[in-house]
């Protein structure tokens, strides 16, 4: 296929990434749980190492240091692409610090939880100021639509472009349904280029 | 049912730095700067014999890696089962690397540098999720 790095000698395919956002408690794990072909996996980071680059183990002996874990899944695409989800730490101070987080994702899903919509309003600030792409998904705990979507917008103080899809982080086709939404957002968000007309 | 989530235990919270770093033969941060999260390694398939002498004489978790890379795998796949932070695990894969026992593929570069993603990958991901 034509985006295949022909470069390269090994079958290694081409890994891409979506990051799975929001406060504390909104869902995360449970979305990355439910549309993940694994398991979920668990791994963590030293964040002072991370983003300083500590170069020498100098007192390091002494004293311990942020650890901030992650969990993740996957979805094979095809032969040749394969999706990262990463259900980012609720802590959005440490994704300032962890910039190979954040870096390269091909956008996030912001989930809230619509009795505390405030926990998910960090996450919202960090993607647009990064110029991240993202949509929300409203996680319905308990199947409970208890809001409208205008509702939601107004109290997020959402872009009228972030597209908002009601979900329930439990079910594989609904978790799906929410990645499908921002990848068309995606889609619909990139520029057209009239030296490469889209055939 | 147990929730998946249970297990995952925060007992090492306040773990002393000192082990991982042992591994790592002191050293806290990689010298590749080009290894991310993603970035899928796959070992050689071929080991020159004197690369397989170099591989005895490094530390177990160096073997482990390899093994555990027949098929590719993203750096955070290797940390999270090796249970080694991100950091630590980066600087072992570049030993493999360096020693020609271990092949990068870095990711696409998204939301980077104003770039957008590539039609045909978005279509592509699109049409597999599709089918999940
Ligand atoms: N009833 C119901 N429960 C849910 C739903 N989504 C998540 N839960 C539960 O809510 C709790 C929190 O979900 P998690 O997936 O752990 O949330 P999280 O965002 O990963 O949480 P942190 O990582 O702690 O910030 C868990 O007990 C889930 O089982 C849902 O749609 N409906
Ligand atoms: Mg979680």
């Amino acid at each position: 296929m034509g985006y295949a790095n022909s470069d390269h000698g090994n079958a290694a395919p081409l890994a891409v990434k979506i990051l799975i956002a929001g406060g504390f408690g909104v869902g995360k794990t449970t979305l990355v749980g439910a549309v993940s072909e694994v398991a979920p996996l668990r791994t963590e980071e030293y964040l002072t190492h991370a983003s300083v680059g500590v170069d020498d183990l100098e007192g390091v002996g002494a004293k311990s240091t942020t650890t901030v874990a992650l969990d993740f899944g996957r979805i094979t695409i095809n032969r040749d692409i394969v999706l990262y989800l990463f259900g980012t730490p609720g802590q959005e101070r440490f994704w300032f610090m962890w910039n190979d987080l954040v870096n390269g994702a091909m956008g996030a899903v912001v989930l809230v939880d619509t009795r505390r919509l405030e926990v998910s309003f960090a996450s919202i600030d960090f993607f647009e100021s990064r110029g991240i792409p993202f949509v929300v998904g409203v996680n319905c705990f308990h199947g409970v639509k208890d809001r409208t979507p205008e509702e939601i917008r107004r109290a997020l103080d959402l872009d009228p472009q972030v597209p908002l899809a009601f979900c329930d982080a439990r079910d594989r086709t609904a978790g799906r349904d929410v990645l499908l939404t921002l990848i068309d957002h995606l889609m619909a968000a990139r520029p057209r280029t009239t030296a490469h007309p889209v055939a | 049912m147990k929730h998946w989530t249970e297990g995952f235990e925060d007992d090492d919270a306040d773990e002393p730095l000192v082990r991982p770093y042992t591994i790592t033969g002191g050293r806290t941060a990689p010298e590749r700067d080009d290894l991310t999260l993603i970035t899928l390694v796959t070992a050689a398939s071929e080991v020159s014999s004197e690369a397989g002498r170099a591989l005895r004489r490094m530390q177990p978790e160096h073997r482990t890696i390899f093994a555990l890379c027949k098929r590719p795998l993203a750096v955070a796949e290797v940390a999270s089962a090796l249970n080694l932070p991100v950091s630590v695990t980066k600087i072992l894969i570049g030993d493999l690397i360096e020693a020609g026992q271990m092949r990068a593929r870095p990711p696409l570069a998204f939301a980077q540098a104003g770039g957008f993603p590539d039609m045909a990958i978005l279509e592509a991901v699109r049409d597999g999720l599709r089918k999940l």
